[in-house]
């Protein structure tokens, strides 16, 4: 079912165009990747689907209704600029921002301790924000945007400002949250997240989709019919037939590394031919990375405009 | 709204829990006790005697008087006042030579040791020579005696203005301070805490705070929590001026209880004393003491209360007009020195009313002042110095009315602005592009 649905969304801005027909849907349970280059749109739709600025044209659905302030407090939201008062303690900034999510002061102070303990940062609760690292602030916040137990979760560049240690931690998180049901509208330029956490994506670019499906479909139909092959040579040289080409070709002691583009040629016919030269230690497919799928899709998008 | 509170909770207990708060808070009453006290309490607590030698050798100047600074002695010559001086048990001696017979002894010298005598005995010494050689003038060349001189020299008018029909006395010049006082005050207070609003609002643009928190709640709350919570800073401060400085000043009197009643029998033996001597200087005392009276009893005619009503309405409508406009522009200005172009066009109304001041004090009933108390952006501070003159209630109510019509109207436009602004960044915003985002729906 989806949790999410925004269907033909337009938006405006004094002579320009900020949204144009963008459709997405985030089912519920799933991550739903958001993506685009710099200024293709992405914070102006999470800014809608937040109640920030209201679209000029389409609909926004949660939860099969039309989206309005009440189901604000359903939503978690972790924006690319974030930032928290810096004079103000950590603890009390916590309970403040929880309490505008309208939870109650004793829920927020409960449900703090247990986050603060299990980030092990229970002795950050009394210093004050100015005192801690821009990584340190980054987690503050992460606790306070999911802190309300929303459906949704909203998470805009989640990762930037983190070291691996606590970016790893941080993706643990949000695919624990997602175990617990919640569902998940993460926006990045981070391609290689892309690939380990999300589900389904929507390419975002120059303010239309480009491109949205599940992500293993995407690659799947974005493949090349290239593949990897690691053998043992019998003799100096390989022959294929002429539709299939050797990409590259490097030489390690015994062990030689192939790329092959097969063409048409289906792959039992290149490992069929290879058998008889070589002897064949690993074959395996290559799927375009997302980065590559992204960039190309992109590349592609602004020739066609 | 339970949000617009949790807002106004945080502003408010933010600021009051600030270090500058609270050294504001105090320093305050105590300049202002202070500027009342020191005064007085030096004039009781004198803090040393200077020991002044006189040598006369003309015989005219024999009339020193000792006061509470300086004690005068008359040595016979130079020589004992000069080991006197050497010794220390004096420290200055003033030498007035012998000159030649007929022409009047105007030169003086007053001779020190390692420490020079400062200036207010200098002035002492100078007043006292310059007393007796006027009285000698008058005496001995227009024969005129020195009471007499001073029955001249103090003659004086004293003008009651009064209302015929109740017999209220007239106090211009109370009025003038107090309508001086009030709208300074209105006039600081608005922009003091104006400012706060605006550096708030730009603290949580430049800091990204807003976009945390606008996912939480609509960006008028947060503008109104701060508005509001910041007023409270203002009325709570306010409280705490008065309640200290009442506090201090009373707790000053009651240390110094039975020094102002020494000094005021002192004062009251000493026109005793000079009333033996001459009876028409008691009688030019007198109509002083009852003037200072009469003023009191002028600041009793003053409707205290309907001033103070009075200013907190103009205060809290006229902060709420300046602190909305002061968001805005706050929303729209990245740093402290991009802004003046907004800021001062907010600026120019406020410090052109006090410009004016002393042209509304004047006429306070005349068409500048009623323009002015009329004209929504000047009228807290011009209302502030036509309020004690007495000024019709129908003016008052307008006014009020004018600018209660005035802050819904900006408090629209600031809205607009601000929701489009908090969220702006890297854009220099220009006039024309406000006017696109007023007409542009939302």
């Amino acid at each position: 079912m989806e949790l999410l649905v925004a269907e033909h969304v337009e938006k405006n801005y004094s002579g320009y165009r900020a949204l144009d027909d963008v459709s997405i849907a985030a089912s519920e349970g799933r991550i739903l990747g958001l993506l685009g280059p710099n200024g293709a749109g992405k914070t102006t739709l999470i800014r809608i689907i937040n109640r920030i600025t209201a679209p000029d044209k389409g609909t926004v659905l949660f939860c099969g209704e039309p989206l309005s302030q009440k189901h604000v407090s359903q939503i978690g939201y972790l924006p690319e600029e974030r930032g928290l008062y810096k004079k103000m303690k950590v603890g009390e900034q916590a309970m403040y921002l929880a309490r505008l999510k309208g939870l109650s002061k004793g829920d927020a102070e409960q449900r703090l301790r247990q986050w603060f303990e299990r980030f092990e940062i229970m002795g950050w609760w009394n210093k004050k924000v100015e005192e801690l690292s821009k990584g340190m602030q980054q987690k503050v916040q992460f606790i306070v945007t999911v802190l309300h137990e929303p459906k949704l979760l909203i998470f805009d560049e989640p990762f930037s400002g983190f070291d691996p240690i606590n970016a790893n931690l941080l993706k643990q998180e949000i695919l624990r949250l997602k175990s617990e049901g919640a569902t998940v509208l993460f926006s990045t330029h981070n391609m290689a997240s892309v690939e380990e956490i999300c589900d389904d994506i929507t390419l975002v670019n120059k303010s239309k989709v480009v491109l949205s499906g599940n992500v293993r479909e995407i690659r799947e139909s974005y493949r090349k019919n290239i593949f990897d092959i690691r053998c043992c040579k019998h003799g100096e040289e390989l022959t294929l037939s002429s539709e299939m080409e050797i990409v590259q070709q490097t030489t390690d002691g015994d062990e030689t590394d192939l790329r092959v583009r097969v063409g048409n040629t289906p792959s039992n016919e290149l490992l069929r031919q290879l058998i008889g030269q070589a002897d064949v230690l690993s074959f395996q497919e290559v799927l375009p990375s997302m980065n590559e799928i992204f960039i190309e899709a992109v590349t592609a998008n602004n020739q066609q405009n | 709204m339970n949000k617009i509170f949790l807002v106004i909770q945080r502003e408010y207990l933010t600021r009051v829990k600030k270090k500058s708060f609270w050294i504001l808070t105090l320093l305050v009453p105590i300049l202002l006790v202070a500027l009342y006290a020191i005064p007085i309490y030096l004039s009781l607590n004198s803090l040393e005697v200077t020991n002044v030698a006189v040598v006369d050798e003309t015989s005219m100047y024999g009339d020193f008087v000792s006061t509470d600074d300086v004690n005068y002695f008359y040595y016979d010559d130079t020589t004992a006042a000069k080991e006197a001086l050497y010794s220390d048990s004096i420290d200055a001696f003033v030498y007035v030579p012998k000159t030649i017979s007929g022409k009047l002894p105007t030169d003086v010298s007053v001779y020190y040791y390692k420490e020079a005598p400062s200036a207010s005995v200098k002035s002492d010494i100078e007043e006292q020579l310059q007393g007796m050689l006027r009285n000698s003038i008058l005496v001995n060349v227009y024969e005129i005696t020195p009471d007499d001189y001073d029955l001249i020299t103090n003659t004086s008018v004293h003008m009651i203005v009064e209302d015929l029909e109740t017999g209220e006395k007239d106090f211009v010049e109370i009025k003038m301070m107090i309508g001086l006082i009030l709208s300074l005050l209105i006039y600081m207070s608005i922009f003091m805490f104006g400012s706060q609003v605006m550096r708030g609002v730009m603290e949580e643009k430049t800091n990204r705070i807003v976009e945390v928190m606008v996912s939480s709640l609509r960006p008028f709350q947060l503008m109104m929590g701060k508005v509001i919570g910041v007023a409270l800073v203002g009325l709570t401060q306010f409280a705490l001026w008065i309640v200290l400085s009442g506090g201090l000043i009373s707790a000053f009197t009651m240390a110094n209880a039975d020094k102002f009643a020494g000094a005021q029998t002192e004062q009251i033996t000493s026109i005793a004393t000079k009333g033996q001597e001459s009876v028409d200087q008691t009688a030019v005392t007198m109509p002083e003491l009852s003037e200072s009276q009469e003023m009191i009893q002028g600041l009793m005619n003053i409707q205290f209360g309907t001033i103070i009503l009075s200013f907190l309405i103009f205060f809290v409508l006229g902060y709420f007009l300046y602190a909305t406009l002061f968001a805005a522009v706050g929303s729209i200005t990245e740093s402290e020195t991009d802004n003046s172009q907004f800021v001062l066009p907010l600026t120019v109304p406020l410090l052109l009313s006090i410009i004016l001041m002393p042209s509304m004090v004047n006429a306070p009933n005349g068409s500048l002042a009623v323009w002015l108390s009329m004209i929504p952006f000047t009228s807290p501070v011009a209302m502030m110095v036509r309020l004690p003159f007495g000024i019709p209630i129908w003016q008052v109510v307008v006014s009020i009315g004018i600018l209660v019509v005035t802050f819904l109207i900006s408090l629209w436009v600031a809205a607009k602005i601000y929701r489009t602004g908090i969220l702006l960044y890297g854009k220099k915003i220009t006039y024309k592009e406000l006017w696109k985002w007023l007409r542009f729906k939302n």
